[in-house]
């Protein structure tokens, strides 16, 4: 009678994007793959929440810049190593989002879209100016020490190829855990919330503390991204925190097809991409962005991925689907 | 003295707050662009009265010439995506939010446009004892005329029936024959024609800039929230509080003003999820 549900997400794709992205110094510029692999985090665990659990949050800007200040205060004020430092961080920010979930489980919909995109500014307001002195305000966060790891091998991480690996070992951890979440009975849970809360709570499961397990586990690796950039960066800008960070991350989540796995990292993939290549004839990368961001949802309602999966799938189908009895 | 600065800051946050909540009620749209109407607005002018030299054309004009611009994005750029997700219009309004701002860097440059104060309302006048700047009261009662008037539309006018029973039911409307899409067209532009009208009052005290509709699309999000999405009563009270917690926040505390904004509404959906004046059933 037991029957073993079939895992949804097998390894072969995490190897599969793992060795499409580890080469791509050879192709693209050391720092440009290095910030691919740190969005690439950041857009996984937003999908967590958005593209699997359904939860629109607009604020998910609060996890990743709290990484980033965390992370970066960790190694500034309290001295610490790249290692502690960065669990602070991620710690830091899954407690937020754990708290802030905890807080607004039950608002649905846009209403939990405009507390967390409260939640966000009043981070953002609070590390603008009441807080200056530990943040450094506008300028945001310097002067922080010349970051190098001992363990496992000495590595100095101002230098790009090596943050590049540094930065590849956490994605490569963090894209195994995404999958072993989603894998989880807990994670095969989480599309079912998405489809139909109420037919999930009525067979019994805890629907509102799923959430929040979805919310704080997207927390931890927006966090995570966050440190990473601290690390890469050397410093922490102020616009880590503003909404417009929570925009883009949706922005890239979206374009790449939310509801898949590898979506949001395609979507990373391309807008970093392109964003890099249209740096290097105009300063207007944001009017290009935009009115390219609009194109795509009026001609992509899938996001990339999911239409280019789409065209296969219909070019594999038979040209006639077969209806006869 | 404080109480009468807030009263002018929540005027512009009423209409603003307005003009989102109409969309919201109406298109069901989270209106991401909306401070770039109020940008839009400010702009407007600015250009109207470098050519006409008439700060009352300017304002009028502001709005017509915004609200026209909107038709013209609902029309093509929203109507394709209501069919979708929710999240489509709301991401397209986002990304005519990060697209216009440089538009207007590349048409305008990146220094604002300063308007000038219209002759008769610069300076003080003296309410009792106390001198007020005469232009802060004009805010106050243009709003309190707008919001009337508009009152009085939504509840006197056919169109304004019209539009709240769409607001409510969309297709019972549209079964009645009547075309939605137009209304819809209507309100969007009514939404963020109230947006670039408070744009273009507030243009002579911040001066025109591309990024000015940044924060304030988050603020009147907030006032919004506050008062409960899709009710007009719910825009003008939320405009009332917030105008007054960051009129006596930055009295006593300064550099919080921005933060109180955001603790305020946290507090108060907390208490009251669907804001003060919110629906119930509604979402």
């Amino acid at each position: 009678m037991e029957e073993k549900l079939e895992n949804p997400y097998s390894l072969k794709i995490v190897w599969a994007i793992l060795l499409v992205l580890a080469p791509m110094p050879l192709v693209l510029s050391t720092p440009l793959a290095t910030e691919i692999l740190i969005y690439a985090i950041f857009a996984m665990g937003f999908n967590l929440a958005l593209g699997h659990t359904g939860i629109l949050s607009f604020g998910h800007a609060a996890y990743f810049g709290l990484g980033c200040y965390v992370t970066g205060m960790a190694l500034r004020y309290l001295e610490l190593g790249v290692f502690p430092a960065l669990l602070l961080g991620t710690l830091a920010a899954g407690l937020a989002a754990l708290a802030l979930a905890a807080l607004a489980v039950k608002r649905q919909g846009v209403y939990f879209a405009m507390i967390s995109l409260a939640f966000s500014q009043m981070l953002y307001f609070l590390a603008l100016s009441p807080l200056k002195g530990l943040t450094g305000g506008e300028d945001g966060l310097k002067f922080i020490p010349k970051l190098a790891i001992e363990f496992p091998a000495p590595l100095d991480l101002s230098k790009p190829l090596s943050a590049y690996f540094f930065t590849l070992f956490f994605f490569a951890l963090a894209i195994f855990a995404m999958r072993q979440v989603l894998n989880s009975p807990m994670g095969r849970l989480l599309p079912a919330i998405r489809e139909n809360e109420a037919r999930v709570k009525s067979l019994g499961f805890p629907s509102h503390a799923l959430k929040i397990m979805s919310m704080a586990i997207s927390g931890l690796f927006c966090g995570l991204a966050g440190g990473l950039l601290t690390v890469y960066l050397g410093y922490v800008p102020l616009s880590t925190l503003h909404w417009f960070t929570s925009g883009s991350i949706m922005m890239m989540t979206i374009l790449g097809g939310m509801q898949s796995f590898s979506g949001p990292i395609v979507g990373v993939l391309v807008f970093l991409c392109l964003q890099d290549v249209t740096g290097n004839f105009t300063e207007r990368w944001e009017l290009f962005s935009g009115t390219l961001f609009m194109a795509l949802i009026l001609l992509f309602p899938q996001g990339v991925a999911g239409t280019i999966r789409q065209r296969v799938r219909r070019r594999m189908a038979p040209a006639i689907p077969e209806q006869q009895t | 003295m404080h109480i009468l600065l807030g009263l002018a800051l929540g005027a512009i946050y009423i209409l603003l707050a307005a003009g989102l909540t109409i969309v919201y009620g109406l298109l069901d749209v989270v209106n991401f662009a909306h401070g770039v109407f109020y940008m839009l607005g400010a702009y407007a002018v600015f250009l109207v009265i470098s050519l006409t030299g008439s700060f009352w054309i300017g304002l009028a004009s502001a709005a017509i010439i915004t609200g026209l611009i909107g038709a013209l994005a609902e029309v093509f750029l929203l109507r394709p995506l209501y069919e979708k997700h929710q999240l489509y219009p709301l991401l397209l309004t986002f990304g005519f939010s990060v697209a216009v701002p440089d538009l207007m860097k590349v048409i305008f440059g990146l220094i604002g446009k300063t308007v000038d104060y219209p002759e008769a309302l610069s300076g003080f006048i003296l309410l009792g004892t106390i001198p007020f700047p005469k232009y802060r009261l004009f805010i106050i009662v243009l709003t309190a005329v707008v919001m009337t008037s508009l009152w009085l539309f939504l509840k006197k006018s056919d169109l304004g029936m019209v539009m709240r029973a769409a607001t409510l039911n969309s297709r019972m409307v549209e079964a009645l024959g009547i075309d939605v899409a137009r209304i819809w067209t209507v309100g969007f532009s009514i939404g963020v024609g109230l947006a670039a009208l408070g744009g273009a009052v507030a243009a002579p005290m911040v001066s025109a800039s591309p990024d000015m509709g940044v924060e304030i699309t988050v603020e009147s999000f907030v006032v919004v929230v506050l008062g409960g999405l899709g009710s007009l009563a719910g825009a003008v009270t939320g405009g009332l509080i917030i105008g007054q917690v960051v009129s006596f926040v930055s009295l006593f505390a300064g550099q919080y003003s921005k933060v109180a904004i955001f603790i305020v509404m946290f507090i108060v959906l907390l208490v009251r999820p669907r804001g003060l004046f919110g629906e119930a059933g509604r979402h």
